[in-house]
């Protein structure tokens, strides 16, 4: 390919007026000017990316799996706004969109975005040609151990049946919101990783893969940049699995892409370092993925407790490593910091209903974020057992999850098999207890006090994964008047767009990709939802029991100014209880991006 | 090539599909248990598979028992397998060529049912006066798999040849197994349509096999037939079309599987010798070294209590 056939990661490159940021990123300075987008508008711009693609991919206009080796390429595929799945208005215009981030060259000196022009992690920069081989072939090793029965147990049957056995009909690219919010892109089509991964392993695993390569699909060259590629690709899906639960034979692409990360991590060393370093590291090391220690965290709650009386007029002291105590409540820690009203919620909740409940102080014992589930066994299993471990120490009857997704997966379930012998303890949802209390009469409410218009998201992790569907909803349609579906809901529901780690990874230009591509099905589900009144003197809520998705949703609604344009705020489900509670008398829900 | 030939390659290409087909079936049963992944709906979960909702719903699940709605599940992967449902819920447009041809296979399979009882039966010398039953059920589930089959097949691949996205993951070899379903169907439903005796030549093929009588003959279509279909069986167990073994699996021992571990239990002692295992990933922080094993790196958190403690 001659060197003039360059693709620019965005095709508005050009046409923005950037500034660099401290963080060696640009960003735009506003939105798109009218007569630029006029020019788009006549189609300049994207005729000749077409023109520059066709010359690439010939007729198809879509990169093929293979094309994912070839390094000739500044980027496989470029993404660009104009091209994604429309919204609803007011947020249709293009040119009232916020932009997206162009990579200085600094920044990406460090990292790999000739995917799709994005960067989800840095990535070691090999300084020669022999380190780079080297690199490789421990990514092959690492391939070689994930189909291991001693290395890779935990998941080598739902594995090498998602290998073998697809057929290739694609059912699983109309239920993925990654590829059609982003407007169909052929590289984040579920099947597109997972054919790179298979040809991989057809190829340079089973014996004799090299012979008649072509004929049997296995038409890939590994080198640098398939592999760095993929790397980035591993990180373009919510691990949501919405595809999997559509696929007739049962093949998950999901799956893929997790083992596709534990490669990665677990034989290279590379993850992103929100997940890893800053994620179950300093989890395991200092107690909490936030940083906070147990001196901290006790302040932290002394001060909400405080805050919480007076605001709601009702005196709680959280308990602390009370030994013996029915439930000790692991909140994601994140909600302390970022949320303070909910663990604030859980406190005055369990208090006025008289359970005999506590928390931990000890490292990881206050945290229940498990960053591990997204991408490294070993991280995952170190965290369970500690958090089981702290259970037992302090004589818990039961471990009650807080108000997030993929603490409820990897405590509950995924972490329930090396949660066998000595470490078993009874785990269970807060959502599940949340109902018993609500409809136990031990708390007098009035629903009035909720007569807003109220939606709900379905964490995936709690939902789909779990099965754990109704609880959240009967609270919901008792407490709240004004309560509505979002379309499709419950197991069948879209994920935020922040799952598998994504709502607490911002590197680089990394934001704007989940905001405005993951999360853009899920903005749409609630512009729909609220449809009936998208003014924005109505104020709305959507009830997100997650600390994650509400992370994204918060991103999300920020960066399009949905509470001006439309009213639209959002929070978790032990809020609104409070909200409703006839000993609150001021309102505990404000109606204000936090 | 002559009937006696087919007969004896016939054996051959049965002795391999049979090997191939238990060797297969019983690696992907003997895979380690793994860790849970559950996807809802699991049908089992009685009063709440309909909407998707688990056990881990109700309060102290462990201290209730587990209620499994087993009529729900095989009704469940009833609609599965005869209708192909997922594909109608959430891929009409691959439906209508899918289930003709999956329809098309289930018929043949009774017909094969009917063509083995039949050669058996002609060998053992029994064929009473409801033996024409074979007969006439051969041609009707053989001539109504046979059009569909072949209609399916054909469809199938010119979808796959016409949908960007379909034919970007499929492989030259997947056109090929598409060509010789349809070469497998196109020749049975010609010698449906041509061959005078068609049931009575297929019994009499069936009893061949039975009794090693080398000296029938058929008509040159229906060995042609033959052909496609037992070269077709012995290649089966080699491709991604064994997945009709392959989704008992992805069903009830990924997605429908959430069993909980008790301590003590079988499963609890699956795990240990599973957690005994010695680990290789070659990554600093998991601090393996080849000798220790999973317990060992997963109780290994690396703090340095010591440094956090000042």
């Amino acid at each position: 390919m001659s060197d003039d056939v360059q693709v620019k990661s965005t095709a508005t490159a050009e046409e923005q007026r950037p500034t660099q940021n401290e963080d060696g990123m640009t960003q735009e300075t506003g939105n798109r000017s009218a007569t630029e987008m006029q020019a788009r508008d006549e189609g300049t711009k994207t005729e000749e990316t077409k023109a520059d693609r066709k010359k690439i991919w010939g007729k198809k206009e879509k990169p093929r799996v293979k094309d994912i080796s070839r390094k000739e390429l500044d980027v496989l595929e470029p993404v660009s706004i104009d091209e994604l799945m429309p919204l609803p208005p007011p947020y249709d215009k293009i040119e009232e969109q916020p932009g997206w981030k162009e990579m200085s060259e600094e920044a990406k000196a460090g990292t790999q975005c000739t995917l799709d022009g994005f960067a989800a992690s840095p990535i070691p920069q090999p300084e020669s040609p022999e380190e780079e081989e080297e690199l490789v072939e421990a990514f092959v090793s690492g391939l070689k151990k994930l189909l291991s029965r001693e290395n890779n147990w935990e998941f080598l049957q739902p594995l090498t049946l998602s290998i073998d056995y697809c057929v290739g009909c694609q059912t699983c690219a109309d239920a993925c919101h990654v590829f059609k919010g982003s407007g169909e892109k052929e590289i984040y089509r579920p099947t597109y990783r997972s054919e790179v991964f298979r040809k991989l392993v057809k190829k340079y695993v089973k014996p004799g893969g090299k012979i008649l390569s072509h004929f049997t699909g296995a038409d890939i060259d590994l080198n640098w940049e398939t592999v760095t590629r993929l790397y980035e690709l591993a990180y373009r899906c919510n691990l949501c699995r919405r595809c999997a639960q559509t696929c007739p034979i049962g093949v998950d692409n999901g799956l893929i892409a997790h083992e596709l990360r534990k490669v990665f991590s677990q034989e290279l060393g590379w993850a992103p370092r929100e997940l890893h370093e800053k994620g179950t590291e300093l989890q395991l090391q200092i107690g909490s993925s936030t940083g906070m220690n147990p001196v901290v965290v006790k302040d932290n709650i002394e001060f909400i407790d405080e805050d919480m009386e007076d605001e709601t007029g009702i005196h709680v002291e959280t308990p602390f490593d009370k030994e013996d105590a029915e439930y000790l409540l692991i909140h994601n820690a994140g909600e302390i910091l970022a949320w303070p009203e909910n663990p604030g919620a859980f406190s005055i909740i369990m208090e006025k209903a008289g359970l005999d409940w506590t928390m931990s102080s000890e490292e990881v014992g206050y945290d229940g974020v498990n960053y591990g589930l997204f991408y490294d066994d070993v991280q995952l299993a170190r965290i369970a057992l500690t958090h089981a471990q702290i259970g037992k120490k302090l004589g818990a009857k039961k471990l009650i999850m807080g108000e997030c997704g993929h603490q409820h997966k990897a405590l509950m379930t995924v972490a329930d098999r090396v949660l066998g012998g000595d470490n078993n303890i009874p785990r269970e949802s807060a959502l599940t207890l949340l109902e018993e209390i609500v409809f136990s009469g031990k708390i007098e409410f009035d629903p009035s006090k909720n007569d807003f218009p109220v939606t709900l998201h379905d964490p995936c992790n709690i939902v789909r994964n779990l099965g754990i569907v109704e609880p959240q909803r009967r609270i919901l349609r008792y407490l709240c008047p004004q309560f509505r579906e979002m379309t499709p809901h419950g197991v069948d529901n879209y994920c935020c767009g922040g799952g598998s780690g994504f709502a607490v990874m911002s590197p680089f230009n990394f934001t704007d990709w989940r905001v405005s591509i993951a999360s853009r099905m899920k903005f749409k589900q609630i512009l729909d939802a609220f449809a009936d009144q998208p003014e924005p003197e109505v104020k709305k809520y959507i009830c997100a029991p997650c600390s994650n998705c509400k992370g994204q949703i918060r991103d999300v609604l920020q960066y399009y100014g949905a509470l001006d344009k439309s009213g639209i705020t959002y929070g978790g489900l032990v809020e609104l209880i409070v909200n409703a509670m006839v000993d609150v008398e001021e309102p505990f829900i404000h109606w204000e991006m936090h | 090539m002559t009937t006696s030939a087919l007969i004896l390659l016939s054996y051959v290409l049965l002795a391999v599909f049979l090997l191939a087909f238990v060797l297969r079936s019983v690696r992907l049963a003997r895979f380690p248990v793994h860790l849970r992944w559950e996807l809802s709906p699991v049908p089992h979960e009685k009063g709440k598979g309909h909407y998707g909702g688990s056990y881990l719903e109700e309060l102290e699940w462990w201290n209730k028992p587990r209620k499994k709605d087993h009529v729900a599940e095989i009704t469940y992967m009833a609609k599965e397998i005869l209708f192909l449902k997922a594909l109608w819920e959430h891929n009409r447009k691959l439906w209508w060529f899918s289930f003709p041809f999956h329809l098309g296979l289930y018929l043949l399979v009774g017909g094969a049912i009917l063509f083995l009882l039949g050669g058996l039966g002609a060998v053992l010398g029994i064929q009473g006066p409801g033996w024409g039953i074979f007969s006439r059920g051969i041609v009707v589930l053989a001539g109504g798999g046979y059009a569909l089959g072949a209609l399916g097949a054909i469809g199938l691949f010119l979808t796959r040849l016409s949908d960007k996205g379909m034919r970007n993951s499929t492989a030259p070899v997947t056109f090929l197994n598409l060509l010789l379903l349809f070469a497998m169907f196109a020749t049975g439903l010609w010698a449906v349509l041509t061959v005078t005796g068609f049931a009575g030549q297929v019994l009499a093929f069936g009893g061949a096999l039975f009794s090693a009588d080398l000296g029938v003959e058929i008509a040159g279509i229906l060995k042609a037939h033959f052909l496609f279909a037992f070269l077709f069986l012995a290649y089966l167990p080699f491709t991604q079309m064994m997945h009709f073994v392959a989704k008992y699996f992805t069903y009830h021992k990924v997605r429908w599987d959430d069993e909980p571990v008790v301590a003590g239990s079988k499963l609890d002692r699956k795990l240990k010798v599973l957690l005994g295992q010695p680990v290789t990933w070659a990554a600093p922080h998991i601090r393996a070294d080849g000798k220790r094993n999973w317990v060992d790196i997963a109780t290994d958190i690396g703090r340095k209590k010591e440094e956090v403690d000042q």
